[in-house]
C-alpha cells in the first residue's frame, strides 16, 4: 500500500469558553504508515488526548483533516464511515471503566462478533477463545462468565484490548493505557500492543505523560513531543531519548526522576525560567516555550511561530534556533 | 493450553445464565438483607392473597341484615361491613383490582419514561429541549388535584383506563431521571467504545446503558405502585370513581360513609381496608431497597 | 536512637468475606533524619501501613497486633497506646501526613488560609495570628506565593502548587516525621521534578525524618536513604536504597527493578512480572510470592520465610533462595538489574 495509513493533515481543535477560546491542538501534522509504533508524549495540558481523540475519528478537528488511506474521514458516509470507524479502535485509560459493570466478558465480545462477523453460539465462543488468548489471558475458557469487577485492572485492560480486536482494525490508539495499571505488568501490557503492531500490521499510537513507557514502548519506532497544542519534535525514540534536539525535550528528559539511585542523583538539569506553564488562554507570542526556554532570543523566538522543520539525522524539530545552528538542542546545552 | 480446559463446559456462553440459576441467585442475595428479605414475602404474600386466594375462598356476596357490623368471631374474624358481609373476604377479594391498576399504572409510566427519556438524552438538541419542557410543566402541576378532576371529568369506567390516568401522572419524575442518568451514561468509556465498534443506537440503548438503569427502573416501578395505590384510595375515598364495590379503597368510602367511625365492632371494616394497603405498602418499599443490592453485582457471590 | 519503632505491626480490614490480612508483621526503625522508602503496588499494604502509624485507618480496620513506638529524646510512648487527646497532639505536631493532592485532599468550598486556619485550630494553635505568621513562613519555604495562595480555592491552583500546600500545612507544627503518601503520582514530569527538590530541600533545612509510601521506584531513588519492599502485607526486603537497586536479593524486588525501563542508558533486559497479588483472605501456606517467583523450590511452600541477613547486617531478605538471586545477578557493580540479566 502507497502513502501512510492514517494522517492528520494540519489539524487544529478551538473550543470557546466563556474565558475566551483554548486551542488544544495547534496546527498538527502526523502521517502513520502500516505496522508501524508511534508514541505521542507531554505533560497534562499538551494536547495529546485530543489529538489521539481526533486520530480516532472520535472528536472533529476544528480545521485541517484526518485522512484514512488518503480520504477524508469526515467527507465520509454510510457504509464507508463505518468501515472507518471499525478500523481505527481506541483503548482506554481506565480499566474500571472501559467495561460494561453490568455484562460478562462474553456478553461484552459477543455483539461485535454477532454484528460484523455474523458470529453466533459455538462460532462466536471459539472466536472469543481464540481473542483471549491472543491478548494472553488464560486460560480463556474461565474468563468468558465473569464480570469486570472480578478482573484485576491489567487484565481488563487485555479485555478492551481484545474488544479492539473483534472488528479487526488496522489502527489502535492506546490513550494512557497502563498509566492506571499495575508498575509490575505494565511491561507485559507493552509487549502485547507492540505485537499487535509487528505480527498483526496494526499501527498502534501509545499516548502517555511517562517517557520511560514512551521510551520502551517505541524503542524501535517513533516519538512526538506536545507542549502547549504543538507538536515541538518527532524524531524516532533512540534519537529523542540519547540527543533530544529540543530544548523542552532536552529539559522534561533531564528532569525525568529515574529508578536508578547513581543516574537520577548526578542527572545534569536544565533549569528553566519560570515554573508555570502557561494557560492556554493566553498563549505566549511566538514559539509557545520562549518564555521558560534557555536558549530563547528575543526578536526571534517571541515574535515568529517555529515550524517544524528537519535536522540532519531524519529528526524534525520546531525551534529556530536547533534549526538555524543545525544541531539538537541537547548539544546546545552542553547535556549530551 | 491443557486437554482440561478443552473439554469442560461446553454451553453457549453468549446465552444469559438460565431462570432457575437465577433464582436462586436472587434468593440468595436477599436473604442477606432482612429488611428486603421481609419486604420479599410480604409482596408475595398479598400478590398470592390478591391473585391466587379468590380462587380458593369462596365470595360471600349475601346482604345479611342481620349480621350488620357484628362484632369479630370465629366465623368473621375482622366483624362484618355494613351489609353483613365478611370483612376477611372482602380483603381477599378486594386486592386484586387495586394491585392490577397499580402494575398497569407503573408500566405503563415507566415505559413513557424510558423512551422519553432515552431519546431526549441521546438525541439531545431541539427533542431534547421540547420533551423537557413538556415534563417540567407535568412535574409542576399538582398531582392529587389534577387526579381528582381529570377522575371527575373523565369518569374512568374500567381500571384499565384508571391505570392509564394515574400513568400519565408519574412519569415525569422517571424521566428525569432516566434522563440524567443516559447523559451520564453516553460518556462512559464502554459506551463510546460501543459507538467505535459501530454497534447500533438500539444496541447501545438496550444493552449498555439500559443494564446500568436497572436499580433505577425497578425501584421506580416499585415506589410508582405504590403511589398509584394511594392515588387509587384518595379518589375512590372521594367517591370520585364510579367503580365495583369490592376493593380495598372503595371499602374505606362505605365504611366512611356509612359510619363505621361510630361504632365499637366496626373498627375492623376501617382498619382492615387500612391496614392491607399500608402493609402492602411497606412490603414494597422494603423490597424495593432490598433490591438495591441484587442490582450491584459487586455484591454478589 | 531511632525516632519511630515499629515492631511486628498487623492491621486486618474486616469484610464480608473475612478478615484481609492488609498488613502482616512489619517491623522497621526509622532514625532521625533518615528517609525510608516502602515501595509496593496495589494490595501491597503499603496505604494501610502509612495511614496506621498514626491511626487514620477506616473503622473496619483493625491492628491486631504489634507496637509503634516514638522516641524523639523528649517524649517516648507506644503510638497504639494513645488516648484521643494524646493522639490528636501526636498528630501533626509530632508526626504529619501529605495525602496524594487530588482534589478530594481539600475542602472545596473554603480558601486555602481557611484551611490552614482550621488544620493550625485542630491541632491547639489557638493564636490565628500565630498561624498566619507560620503559614506565610511555610507557603515562603515551598516557594509559593502566600498572598496569591492564601486567597484561593483549591480548585483555582495546579496540582503542582497543590501539592506544595499539603507539604506546607504538614509542617506546620514542625513535627518529627512526615509521611508521605504518593507525593509525585499524577503530576507531570517537571512538577515532579520540582517538588522532588523542594522535598530535599525541605529536610535539609529543617532535618526531619521521611517516610515515603509509593509504587514509584524513581522517588525512592531520588531520596531515599533506607528502603523496605512490600509485597502482600509483609516487608519482603530491607536495604540501603543503593543495595536495593543494584543488588536485590528478593525475586519480588528483582522483579520489580526489571520491570521499571529507563530513559537513560541501555534499556536492558526488561520484564514484566507475570501471574497477580495473591488473596489477602486466603492466604496461601508458605512464601506468598511462591507463584510468581522463578526461584521457587518445594521448601518455600512450608512456611512463611523470615527475614533474613543477607550480604550486610543492614541488608535482609525474606527468601531463601536469597544466595541463587545473588547467583543470577552475577555482579554486585552499581549497574541496574535489567542490564545485569541482559
Amino acid at each position: 500500500m502507497s502513502g501512510p495509513l492514517i494522517e492528520l493533515d494540519s489539524v487544529s481543535r478551538t473550543y470557546t469558553t466563556p474565558a475566551g477560546t483554548i486551542k488544544a491542538v495547534d496546527d498538527v501534522s502526523l502521517s502513520l504508515g502500516e505496522s508501524e509504533t508511534i508514541c505521542i508524549v507531554g505533560e497534562s495540558g499538551c494536547g495529546k488526548t485530543t489529538t489521539g481523540r481526533m486520530l480516532a475519528g472520535l472528536l472533529r478537528p476544528s480545521s485541517g483533516r484526518l485522512l484514512f488511506e488518503g480520504a477524508d474521514v469526515w467527507e465520509k458516509k454510510g457504509k464507508d464511515l463505518a468501515r472507518f470507524r471499525r478500523a481505527v479502535q481506541l483503548v482506554h485509560q481506565d480499566p474500571y471503566a472501559s467495561l460494561n459493570p453490568t455484562r460478562t466478558i462474553a456478553q461484552t465480545l459477543a455483539p461485535p462478533l454477532a454484528k460484523h462477523k455474523k458470529a453466533h453460539g459455538r462460532a462466536a465462543r471459539a472466536a472469543m477463545i481464540s481473542l483471549l488468548e491472543r491478548v494472553g489471558l488464560t486460560p480463556p475458557a474461565d474468563f468468558l462468565l465473569k464480570y469486570p469487577h472480578q478482573l484485576s485492572g491489567g487484565q481488563r485492560q487485555r479485555v478492551s484490548i481484545a474488544r479492539a480486536l473483534t472488528v479487526d482494525p488496522r489502527v489502535i490508539v492506546a490513550d494512557e493505557a497502563v498509566s492506571m495499571v499495575d508498575v509490575s505488568i505494565r511491561i507485559s501490557l507493552l509487549d502485547l500492543l507492540h505485537n499487535l503492531a509487528t505480527e498483526f500490521h496494526v499501527t498502534t499510537v501509545l499516548i502517555t505523560h511517562d517517557l520511560a513507557v514512551a521510551r520502551y514502548f517505541g524503542r524501535k519506532g517513533r516519538v512526538a513531543v506536545m507542549y502547549l497544542g504543538r507538536v515541538v519534535e518527532l524524531a524516532d525514540t533512540e534519537s529523542l531519548v540519547s540527543d533530544p534536539a529540543h530544548p523542552y525535550s532536552t529539559a522534561l528528559i533531564a528532569a525525568i526522576p529515574e529508578a536508578d539511585p547513581t543516574i537520577t542523583r548526578t542527572k545534569k538539569r536544565v533549569p528553566l525560567k519560570g515554573a508555570e506553564v502557561p494557560s492556554l488562554l493566553n498563549l505566549p507570542p511566538g514559539c509557545v516555550f520562549h518564555p521558560r526556554c534557555p536558549l530563547s532570543e528575543p526578536g526571534l523566538c517571541d515574535v515568529v511561530v517555529p515550524i517544524l522543520g528537519n535536522l540532519p539525522g531524519g529528526r524534525s524539530v520546531a525551534c529556530h534556533v536547533a534549526l538555524r545552528e543545525r544541531q539538537p538542542a541537547a548539544e546546545l546545552l552542553g547535556v549530551r | 493450553m491443557t486437554a482440561a480446559a478443552t473439554t469442560v463446559d461446553r454451553r453457549d456462553v453468549t446465552r444469559l445464565p438460565g431462570p432457575v440459576a437465577s433464582i436462586f441467585e436472587f434468593l440468595r442475595t436477599m436473604s442477606r438483607k432482612p429488611v428486603g428479605f421481609i419486604g420479599l414475602i410480604g409482596v408475595v404474600f398479598f400478590l398470592f392473597l390478591a391473585y391466587v386466594a379468590p380462587f380458593l375462598v369462596p365470595l360471600q356476596d349475601q346482604v345479611d341484615v342481620a349480621s350488620i357490623y357484628a362484632k369479630p368471631s370465629f366465623l368473621h374474624p375482622l366483624g362484618t361491613d355494613f351489609q353483613g358481609r365478611d370483612v376477611v373476604n372482602q380483603i381477599v377479594y378486594g386486592g386484586g383490582d387495586i394491585i392490577t391498576t397499580a402494575i398497569l399504572a407503573a408500566l405503563f409510566s415507566t415505559l413513557i419514561a424510558i423512551t422519553f427519556g432515552s431519546i431526549a438524552a441521546t438525541l439531545g438538541g431541539r427533542i431534547d429541549a421540547l420533551i423537557l419542557a413538556i415534563t417540567d410543566v407535568a412535574l409542576t402541576i399538582p398531582q392529587l388535584i389534577l387526579l381528582i378532576v381529570i377522575a371527575a371529568i373523565f369518569r374512568p369506567t374500567s381500571f384499565f383506563a384508571l391505570a392509564v390516568i394515574l400513568a400519565l401522572l408519574q412519569w415525569p419524575a422517571l424521566l428525569r431521571q432516566i434522563r440524567a442518568q443516559v447523559l451520564s451514561l453516553k460518556e462512559r468509556d464502554f459506551v463510546e467504545a460501543a459507538r467505535s465498534l459501530d454497534l447500533g443506537l438500539m444496541h447501545i440503548i438496550f444493552r449498555e446503558m439500559l443494564p446500568n438503569m436497572r436499580s433505577y427502573i425497578v425501584i421506580h416501578f416499585i415506589i410508582a405502585m405504590t403511589l398509584a395505590i394511594y392515588a387509587q384510595a384518595a379518589i375512590m375515598f372521594l367517591g370520585l370513581v364510579p367503580l365495583s364495590g369490592r376493593n380495598w379503597a372503595i371499602m374505606l368510602y362505605f365504611a366512611y360513609n356509612q359510619g363505621a367511625l361510630f361504632f365499637k365492632d366496626s373498627f375492623f371494616y376501617l382498619m382492615g381496608p387500612i391496614m392491607a394497603i399500608a402493609l402492602f405498602q411497606l412490603s414494597l418499599v422494603w423490597l424495593a431497597s432490598g433490591l438495591e443490592d441484587v442490582f450491584n453485582p459487586r455484591l454478589r457471590s | 536512637m531511632p525516632v519511630l519503632s515499629v515492631r511486628d505491626l498487623s492491621i486486618d480490614y474486616r469484610t464480608r468475606r473475612g478478615p484481609v490480612h492488609a498488613v502482616r508483621d512489619v517491623t522497621f526503625d526509622l532514625e532521625q533524619g533518615e528517609t525510608l522508602a516502602v515501595i509496593g503496588e496495589s494490595g501491597s499494604g503499603k496505604t494501610t501501613l502509612a495511614v496506621g502509624l498514626i491511626r487514620l485507618s477506616p473503622r473496619s480496620a483493625r491492628v491486631t497486633k504489634g507496637e509503634i513506638r516514638y522516641d524523639d529524646g523528649k517524649r517516648a510512648f507506644d503510638v497504639l497506646s494513645l488516648d484521643p487527646e494524646r493522639l490528636r497532639r501526636f498528630r501533626w505536631a509530632d508526626c504529619a501526613m501529605v495525602f496524594q493532592a487530588a482534589l478530594s485532599a481539600f475542602n472545596p468550598v473554603i480558601t486555602i488560609w481557611e484551611q490552614f486556619l482550621d488544620t493550625g485550630r485542630a491541632h491547639g494553635m489557638g493564636d490565628k495570628h500565630k498561624v498566619h505568621d507560620r503559614t506565610r513562613e511555610l507557603l515562603d519555604l515551598v516557594h509559593l506565593d502566600p498572598t496569591r495562595v492564601l486567597r484561593a480555592y483549591p480548585h483555582e491552583l495546579s496540582g503542582g502548587m497543590r501539592q506544595r500546600v499539603l507539604i506546607a500545612m504538614a509542617l506546620l507544627l514542625d513535627p518529627r516525621i512526615i509521611i508521605l503518601d504518593e507525593p509525585t503520582t499524577a503530576l507531570d514530569i517537571l512538577t515532579q521534578r520540582a517538588i522532588i527538590d523542594l522535598l530535599r530541600e525541605l529536610r535539609g533545612k529543617l532535618g526531619f525524618a521521611t517516610i515515603f509510601i509509593s509504587h514509584d521506584l524513581s522517588i525512592a531513588a531520588e531520596l531515599a536513604d533506607r528502603m523496605l519492599t512490600m509485597y502482600a502485607g509483609r516487608i519482603v526486603e530491607r536495604a540501603t536504597v543503593d543495595d536495593l537497586f543494584y543488588r536485590p536479593r528478593h525475586p519480588y524486588s528483582v522483579g520489580l527493578m526489571r520491570a521499571v525501563p529507563r530513559v537513560s542508558g541501555a534499556l536492558g533486559s526488561v520484564a514484566s512480572i507475570p501471574g497477580s497479588p495473591p488473596d489477602l483472605i486466603r492466604l496461601p501456606r508458605g512464601c506468598s510470592y511462591y507463584p510468581r517467583c522463578p526461584f521457587h523450590v518445594d521448601e518455600c511452600l512450608q512456611q512463611d520465610p523470615p527475614l533474613l541477613k543477607v550480604d550486610t547486617p543492614e541488608h535482609e531478605a525474606a527468601c531463601i533462595r536469597w544466595e541463587a538471586v545473588a547467583a543470577a545477578l552475577g555482579s554486585d557493580a552499581e549497574a541496574p538489574v535489567a542490564e545485569k540479566l541482559a
